[in-house]
């Protein structure tokens, strides 16, 4: 058959009727010339009429010639199946809902989770051969770091090879491997806009010159930047998004011929980044990086191995593997160790697939998603395929009577098929629908810091592949009971009574499918429990300050126009000044660094053990941060004002200091230095705070005055304020005052301190209240799947229990009865579930705090709660047998 | 084949006329039941063969008139080449008896 042929029998199916009436005027046309013709050769007019239908044959048997001719016939048995099957679908509202919306669940979930998981982990970056990418970093070994930059949530916690960043001097080094083509660095480096509107904190980048022909990313406008631009002393350059060039430049087409102010200097625009384009960086924050600056690393960084402060990213050479970059690099390191001893002996390279690397953060969050939805569409198709045997079997003694009566056994399974199909495509229009919407509800729910978070959309792949998973269920639960009823005989099955036809084989098979439901959704809720606990622990963490009402924010002062300490301590104490004179204010302070925003450590030597070197975090206040940030004296004093350079150098240590240095002793007047640096006395002792945040370590802590210190390289940077009432309220008018003081100077990261905390806790949430609904949605269909079995099964005995209600049982005994059958299949189901539970919780483990995976007290609630739940679900349908009326049901029989 | 015969010479005729010149050519022998001249139409305008266009009869009523395409031409080629090669073989097998 030929493709014009078809074509044609399509414009058939949609012209049929047009068609079939052209054929009616044909025949009628050839019967009245033919009944004409017979007339003129003399019959009689009614005869003729007679006579011509004779020798025509039968009209209708040759409508349906020609219909069968162009394949109707088919078509309309097909659709009498199909609206047969929608009109029993109707006649069975519940159980079309149910079945529906179990689809729906099962699989919108699971095509909402892939979909996420889709764009962040398995999506390939959005670059030039991105499986040649790998993300390069050093790591610690054994011994202790000199000194590094740390982010707030790693503070001390020693570990076995502890992750950093890469020394700038080391780069040369490994960029010297044969296994790599390329090697990139970048960094953060936030700068200051003025000269464009009001001022304004920009998020940006300072990356090596080669670092968008690595990533393969060639500027839309102008150039990439030139090695000589990469230099320390060279005079600034910028690259610019494209967002930056529409927003803020209005498209200029005459870019490259400006320059804008960066932290107080002149930056010339040399190229425009392609509109989308998204660095590595990029792709694991919120907020947007706008400019990208020559990295230009001073000539002492590069002396200078032992600072780790930047990020790399490397192209392997064709056809190199990762593991043969690796071993290179182990080469490589152990002869930076040998050759600078101090810096790199306890220092090794470190590399991985970059799209691996940038969702090691999420990436358990997203598998137990994705575990998590996977268990659910288990349990909606054991649900579905339940309620269809449930279905089926309720029907057996109609195909029984269809048979008795002469019904094709292919007729048979063509209607429980086109059922089977007609709910199988709602339920996957329905999921679709489901899935669209879940994908918003995750999308807005997850963490920020969820890489490519925002590029989620539907995978369609995999809405087909759910779709195919339920299809396939559908059709194998749905078939399967129609081909056993199709082979039934009849007379046999029609002896029987219309309901207690329930084959043995069948009741078995819907017990087992019911408690591996239980089963299923007895993980989820171990699961969510274990979650549950742990973020309860973690939210009844007391943090040792008092974050309520304080306002925190972040001032950068550039180093062009602050060149010393002492110019941006005026700044910072101005600025205390005057927002301390704000109506409202309770107190305000300074540091570099405020809790949850990242801080340092440094090595230091305590007087009454010389030897030992000691980690603490260091701190630089000033005197109303204690009571800022509500942080009690517990012994000596805080620090004051009269704390300045000239004056003796003092500190002011937390409890775990004394506990982990002293030995206990009181730390009053105990004194320690930095190696070549003066003696610091100390002369108070506060409580201890834990300044990563909730889930943070206490470490010891130093906090020295800000106008005192040059001990280390203090950046003054963040300032908190308490307020009497809404600290939101005052952020205009803080803004105010840093204008008042530089109006060039920007005021960037205003959060409260609560919002901090509650963003810390974020992940933590987020993986929380997605196990938890997952667990609600499955002991749902476990709900549902109960109540179908036992209400069918009550329904089947309802002779029999009428039976035993006439001769008198007591309706609590029919009751204990079917919930004593009931019993079997939960007891089952939770046994298997609490295996499962057992084996797939350890997986959880990493997330967990201060609660173990096998913590007793979740495992006995989440068993209660699915035993209450199942017992309520199987009570409604027990009580429905014990109040049957014994007359109504022996009637039945 | 006998419809494709008929309305390979000639203008384009509707059914009642294909249904006279089958009897006439054939002389009366082949006697069936005249309606299903439709399915077969039917058959042969799906199969592309032949096309119908609704025009007037002679008497001023709405007809529909089959002519045959290019296809339907090729079609009794090889209905006929097909034909002859049988018959031509019957005779052979007729001769030698």
């Amino acid at each position: 058959m030929n493709l014009s042929e078809w074509g044609r029998r399509l414009a058939g199916v949609f012209g049929r009727n047009r068609a079939a009436s052209e054929l009616e005027e044909e025949m009628r046309l050839h019967l009245d010339l033919r009944a004409r013709q017979l007339r003129q050769q003399g019959l009689a007019a009614d005869e003729a009429g007679y006579a011509a239908r004779r020798r025509f044959g039968n009209e209708m048997a040759l409508h349906d010639a020609s219909a069968r001719v162009w394949g109707w016939t088919a078509w309309e048995r097909l659709l009498g199946d199909f609206r047969h099957a929608f009109r029993g679908l109707r006649k069975a509202p519940g159980f079309t809902a149910v079945a529906v919306a179990t689809l729906a669940v099962g699989l919108g979930m699971n095509v909402a989770a892939f979909s996420l998981v889709h764009a962040v982990m398995l999506r390939s970056l959005p670059y030039a051969e991105p499986d040649r990418l790998v993300s390069l970093w050093e790591e610690s070994f054994r011994g202790e770091p000199s000194q590094f930059n740390t982010s707030g949530q790693s503070l001390g916690g020693q570990t076995a090879a502890q992750r950093t960043t890469v020394s700038p001097a080391n780069l040369a080094d490994y960029a010297g491997s044969p296994a790599f083509a390329t090697l990139a660095s970048f960094d953060v480096a936030a700068k200051n806009l003025t000269g464009l509107g009001t001022p304004e904190r920009l998020q940006g980048e300072a990356v090596s010159a080669n670092f968008f022909d690595v990533l393969g990313v060639k500027p839309s406008v102008g150039r990439t930047f030139l090695p000589e631009e990469d230099r320390d002393g060279a005079a600034g350059a910028v690259i610019i998004t494209d967002q930056f060039w529409r927003d803020r430049l209005g498209a200029d087409t005459n870019v490259l011929a400006r320059s804008i102010m960066l932290d107080a200097q002149p930056y010339q625009i040399v190229g425009v980044l392609p509109a989308g384009f998204q660095s590595p960086y990029q792709l694991t924050i919120p907020d947007r990086v706008e400019v990208y600056v020559p990295a230009a690393y001073p000539r002492e960084l590069l002396a200078n191995r032992g600072d780790h402060d930047v990020n790399a990213v490397a192209r392997l050479r064709p056809g190199v593997s990762l593991q043969q970059a690796q071993a290179d690099l182990a080469v490589i390191s152990a002869n930076l160790g040998k050759q600078f001893r101090p810096t790199n002996q306890n220092i090794r390279a470190a590399i991985a697939p970059l799209r691996e690397d940038i969702v090691r953060n999420v990436r358990q969050s997203l598998w137990i998603l994705l575990g998590a939805s996977a268990l659910i569409v288990l349990i909606a198709c054991v649900n579905l395929a339940n309620l269809l045997l449930v279905r089926a079997t309720s029907r057996q003694h109609e195909s029984s009577v269809r048979l008795a009566l002469g019904g094709g056994r292919w007729s048979l399974v063509r209607q429980f098929l086109a059922e089977s199909l007609t709910l199988a495509g709602a339920g996957c229009v329905a999921g679709l629908a489901v899935g669209f919407l879940l994908m918003r509800v995750l999308v807005w729910l997850a963490p920020q810091n969820i890489p490519r978070i925002q590029n989620v959309t539907m995978d369609w792949p995999v809405f087909a592949a759910a779709a195919a998973v339920a299809l396939a269920t559908g059709l194998v639960f749905g078939l399967v009971p129609a081909w056993q009823s199709s082979q039934a005989k009849p007379a046999e099955a029609l002896k029987t009574s219309a309901r207690s036809t329930g084959a043995r084989a069948q009741a078995r098979w819907r017990s087992a499918l019911t408690a591996a439901e239980i089963a299923l959704s007895l993980i989820l809720l171990v699961g969510a429990g274990l979650l549950l606990r742990s973020f309860v622990r973690v939210m009844g963490v007391d943090l040792g300050f008092q974050p309520e009402r304080v306002l925190a924010v972040g001032v950068n002062l550039p180093e062009f126009r602050y060149s010393d300490a002492d110019r941006r301590l005026g700044f910072f104490e101005e600025l205390e000044r005057r927002v301390t004179a704000l109506p409202g204010v309770e107190a305000a302070a300074f540091a570099n660094r405020l809790p949850l925003r990242g801080g340092w450590s440094s090595g230091i030597n305590l007087e009454s053990s010389p030897l030992v070197m000691r980690e603490p975090d260091f701190q630089a206040v000033s005197p109303g941060y204690f009571e800022t940030l509500g942080i009690g004296l517990e012994r000596g004093r805080l620090l004051v004002r009269s704390d300045r350079k000239g004056q003796p150098e003092v500190a002011v240590v937390n409890q775990a200091f004394a506990r982990q240095y002293l030995q206990g002793a009181d730390s009053i007047g105990c004194r320690f230095r930095r190696s070549g640096a003066r003696w610091v006395t100390v002369v108070g002792v506060v409580d201890d705070i834990r300044r990563g945040g909730k889930t943070g370590e206490i470490n010891p802590q130093v906090y020295l005055s800000a106008a005192q210190t040059d001990l280390y390289p203090v950046r003054l940077a963040d300032f908190a304020v308490r307020t009497r009432s809404d600290p939101r309220q005052l952020v205009n008018a803080l803004q105010r005052q840093v204008w008042a003081i530089d109006k060039d100077q920007p005021v960037t990261n205003v959060r409260t301190l609560e919002e901090i905390i509650s963003r810390s806790v974020a992940e933590r949430r987020f993986e929380m209240v997605l196990l938890i609904a997952f667990a609600s949605v499955a002991v749902l269909l476990a709900m549902i799947g109960i109540f179908g079995v036992l209400s069918y099964i009550v329904n089947q005995r309802m002779g029999e229990l009428g039976i035993r209600v006439a001769l008198g049982a007591t309706p609590a005994r029919i009751v204990a009865m079917v919930l004593r059958q009931a019993g079997w299949w939960i007891a089952i189901g939770i046994g298997l579930g609490l295996g499962g539970a057992l084996a797939l919780a350890r997986y959880l483990e990493s997330l967990l705090f201060e609660v173990r995976h096998r913590d007793p007290w979740t495992y006995a609630a989440a068993v209660t709660l699915l035993l209450a739940v199942s017992l309520t679900a199987a009570l409604i349908p027990a009580r429905r047998g014990a109040k049957v009326d014994p007359m109504t049901a022996l009637r039945y029989e | 084949m006998l419809i494709l015969t008929t309305l390979a010479t000639g203008p384009a005729k509707h059914g009642f006329e294909i249904a006279e010149s089958i009897l006439s050519i054939s002389e009366d022998i082949l006697q069936v039941e005249e309606g299903s001249l439709y399915p077969a139409l039917q058959r042969i305008l799906l199969k592309g063969w032949i096309q119908g266009d609704w025009g007037k009869t002679e008497e001023n009523r709405r007809a529909r008139f089959y002519r045959m395409t290019a296809e339907g031409r090729k079609q009794l080629d090889r209905e006929v080449e097909r034909y002859r090669r049988v018959a031509r073989a019957i005779a052979r097998v007729l001769a030698t008896a």
